[in-house]
């Protein structure tokens, strides 16, 4: 079976590259049979990278500990359910994961470009062959996860206790997928350029679809990040700036600024430049994402520096940026806008604003994750020689003012007209969110806040969100007015422009994000407790009572569970149980915070310590409206799926022929 | 609200703004400050200070040893009254400067400090550049039309017809009308 797998492995590298040649070469050549032969060949493809995979399960199935990445990542003791975890636990696993699942959406992808743009498909195809051989070429070469070992050990070492999580059967997979999802839009935006049909927005309704499905599973992937950080790690936090966390996040953040850009293309046919080098710059950031989040244990950015596979990719990063630059300037005269821009008041320049800020921050993002190695570059160090830490601090003091812009952009754009705003637009569009901010500023601060950057984050989120709620309540007026009921003519307004009012509720979403981000992150209290049981301790207006602490085996790991009493007000919320997991095979702890979750606040008990004594420390955290950045997650996703459902006319309202008139026949 | 077919719009700005404030008055009323100052100092200055066996972690959130005991020691020099800054160089002084999870803004690392405003600014320059460059390049040959003209009854009218389709509406009112396949000249100002 092992053996099977490593031939699939090596026939699939085959059919890559041949993907890759022959696509190319028959669009190039014009033999339309040799491109369709390459299109078949990447159909094919996920079936052999199927095989492998089930080589690599089976494995881990039939603890065959032969198998030196089986060995690595998983034991005896190793419940089954885990296998599929331990499978992308890894840096060899993870990349056939990325592989096969790649391979999966190619095969999707070109079934859905193929007939609507038969011209793009052929160099689409050869650019999703080309990544596919790069990552098959990495997996046969330098990180081969069926490699066998010399000396069979009798139990293998088992799966990194952080990951034996219920949120890791999700989030990492998810990640991935976003990540490496972005070669998608990617392939149909270069292959459009290639085929020189960059300039007829053809390409633009595909590249959008898939590039919301990418940032859709981009988005999905860092929520669950969160939410995973947030319950285990016990730090009472949900982000943390981290390398592995900024990686994610930046592709996000181009890609964010992708969706919207493309839909200036889509409506005006504008930006046709300018969402190409978004697109290869989102692309090169997933690839760095990818890099950086492969294996997902230990990750940091001097991993690049340390094995012969950093450099590998950062080749590949390279190559692809440049390469996909030179065909842009390459094909740069086809790529000329039909319309200009007319002022700065529109909405068009409003996209253009929230494009720019939003590569701010990805930008500044990554210069803070790369600040060390510059530094340490820049005194002569050596490689690891750490003398300076950029850390959470830093990214919330620079990137959370350009954030908080975005947002405030994020209600006053989509109220923007197209072309160019009069004052009076401005004035009529403006004034009730404006007013809702102000009003909402004022009372923030009156009611007394400690900070004045939350007062006006919250004013900010309500500018936005009265925004939105202005644009539904006109709408469904104007509607009502004509004899609608309100549900009816609310109703009908989402259902007549998808897109657009799709991305309200996206938008919604979001806000629920950052009123959640911005209350907890400036109103979140926190302290610490050493209690013995039958104590009994308040803050924030709870009340526990630590109850006691129980210790339980399991085959991998001992637990202690402590149970507390909880009331607030007089009101009973029963028992928490907090609980330290030590996983004596890895010398590793790991805590489960006990959360109570409403939609006002969280209470939140972590525990730090147990002492033999009897004493324990336990920190307690409460913290406001972190509940709906989780809420937030169903809406984000809802609101993308309305905008991406597909409607019978598209882009600019065509008019409509009145009852009775005659078409003109050709 | 039902009834009413035209609600003026100030009021319902304040039906938006009640309704925004009732979800603040949630937290305003959750969020008691029943945290002693000094302890809040504390708090912030665990958070930007890292503990130098788990990188990346600050010594609030680790739970390791020695995080523990750098925040006893935090909380003891505040009480012996140290300010934030001495307390900071003293761990500096211990483990070297990449104990603050901030780079120092001084010496080469003033660069992280500098780069993201110069960054944002530059970004916006460009962008007043290409705005302008964009919106200008059209006016050698449509001088006379850049200026905002009149538009007619008859334009008002058709544009209407034109956003009653986009928002679905019925479809009788709107007259038979191709779109100007120039879109530069959509103004219609034949």
């Amino acid at each position: 079976m092992i053996d099977a797998g490593q031939l699939a492995l090596a026939v699939a590298f085959v059919i890559a590259a041949y993907a890759a040649a022959g696509s190319f070469l028959g669009a190039v050549r014009r033999v339309p049979e040799l491109a369709v032969s390459a299109r078949y060949a990447l159909y094919v493809l996920p079936l052999v990278l199927l095989i492998a995979a089930a080589a690599l399960l089976y494995a881990f199935v039939a603890h065959d500990f032969s198998v030196r990445y089986v060995a690595e990542h998983s034991n005896l003791a190793m419940p089954r359910a885990y296998t599929w975890v331990a499978f992308y636990a890894g840096n060899a696993g993870s990349l056939l994961f990325l592989t096969v699942v790649f391979a999966f959406l190619c095969v999707v992808a070109v079934l859905s470009i193929r007939r609507k743009l038969p011209h793009t498909t052929p160099y689409a195809v050869g650019i999703m062959g080309l990544v596919l051989t790069f990552f098959l070429g990495i997996i046969l070469f330098l990180a081969n996860p069926l490699e066998r070992l010399p000396v069979v050990p009798p139990d293998g070492q088992g799966i990194n206790p952080l990951l034996v999580h219920f949120g890791m059967f999700i989030h990492p997979p998810v990640q991935m997928t976003g990540l490496v999802s972005v070669a998608i839009p990617f392939s149909i935006a270069i292959g459009a350029m290639l085929a020189r049909r960059g300039g007829r927005d053809e390409w633009v309704e595909l590249g959008r679809v898939w590039g919301m499905v990418s940032w859709l599973i981009l988005t999905f992937g860092l929520m669950l990040g969160a939410w995973w950080a947030y319950t285990i790690l016990g730090w009472g936090g949900y982000w943390a700036w981290d390398p592995v966390e900024n990686s994610a996040l930046m592709p996000w953040l181009a890609m964010t600024a992708f969706i919207h850009s493309v839909m200036v293309q889509r409506r005006r046919g504008m930006f046709r430049m300018w969402n190409m080098v978004i697109i290869i710059l989102a692309f090169t950031l997933a690839q760095l994402g990818m890099f950086i989040n492969r294996g997902g244990a230990v990750p940091s950015v001097h991993s690049f520096a340390q094995s012969t596979m950093g450099w590998l990719f950062l080749l590949f990063m390279g190559l692809t940026l440049f390469g996909s630059l030179a065909v842009f300037v390459w094909r740069m005269d086809t790529l000329r806008s039909r319309e200009r821009l007319d002022s700065w008041f529109s909405r068009e320049s409003a996209f253009l604003l929230q494009n720019v800020l939003f590569l701010v921050v990805a930008f500044v993002t990554l210069w803070g994750s790369i600040f060390p190695l510059v530094f340490e570059a820049s005194q002569g160090l050596k490689v690891g020689e750490v003398t300076v830490t950029v850390g959470k601090p830093y990214f919330d003091r620079v990137n959370g003012p350009i954030l908080l812009v975005l947002i405030l952009l994020m209600g006053i754009g989509p109220l923007l007209p197209w072309r160019r705003a009069t004052l009076q637009n401005l004035v009529r569009a403006l004034r009730v969110p404006l007013l809702a901010g102000l009003v909402v500023g004022v009372v923030v601060a009156a009611v007394g806040v400690r900070a004045p950057m939350a007062a006006l984050a919250l004013a900010i989120c309500a500018v936005a969100a009265a925004g939105i709620l202005q644009e539904w309540v006109r709408g469904s007026m104007s509607r009502h007015r004509r004899g609608e009921s309100y549900p009816v003519a609310f109703g009908r307004l989402l259902a007549a422009n998808r897109p657009r009012y799709g991305g309200y509720v996206v938008h919604l979403g979001i806000l629920m994000l950052a009123i959640g981000a911005v209350a907890s992150s400036f109103y979140s209290v926190q302290r610490d407790f050493v209690m013995r049981p039958g104590d009994v301790a308040s803050f924030g207006g709870y009340t526990f009572r630590y109850l006691d602490v129980q210790r339980i085996s399991f085959a991998d790991r001992d637990e202690d569970v402590a149970r507390f009493d909880v009331s607030s007000g007089g009101e009973q919320l029963g028992v928490m149980e907090p609980k330290r997991a030590f996983y004596p095979a890895f010398r590793i702890g790991a805590t489960r915070a006990a959360i109570r979750s409403t939609a006002v606040e969280d209470f939140y008990i972590v525990p730090s310590e147990f002492n033999d004594d009897g004493r324990a420390v336990f920190r307690v955290y409460v913290n406001p409206l972190v509940w709906w950045m989780w809420v937030s997650g169903p809406v984000i996703f809802l609101g993308t799926l309305f905008a991406l459902s597909p409607q019978r006319q598209p882009t600019p309202a065509a008019v409509r022929f009145p009852a009775g008139a005659r078409t003109a026949k050709a | 609200m039902a009834a009413q077919p035209r609600i003026p719009s100030h009021l319902r700005g304040l039906g938006v703004s009640v309704v925004l404030l009732l979800a603040l008055g949630l937290f305003a009323a959750c969020s008691d400050a029943d945290i002693p100052p000094l302890e809040r100092r504390a708090q912030e200055l665990n958070q930007a200070i890292m503990c130098p066996v788990c990188p990346g972690e600050s010594i609030d959130q680790s739970q390791n040893p020695l995080a523990v005991q750098m925040r006893g020691i935090v909380a003891e020099k505040l009480q012996e009254g140290w300010t934030d800054g001495q307390i900071k160089d003293f761990f500096v002084e211990r483990y070297g400067p990449s104990v603050l999870l901030e780079p120092p803004a001084s010496g080469v690392s003033i660069a992280a400090w500098v780069l993201p405003p110069v960054a944002f600014v530059l970004a916006l320059a460009t962008l007043a550049f290409a705005v302008r460059a964009m919106s200008r390049s059209r006016s050698p040959r449509h001088g006379a039309q850049a200026t905002p003209t009149q538009v007619s009854e008859e334009d008002m009218a058709r544009y209407a017809g034109r956003i009653e389709a986009a928002l679905g509406i019925g479809g009788d009112g709107a007259k038979a009308e191709t779109r100007p396949t120039d879109g530069r000249d959509g103004k219609g100002s034949g």
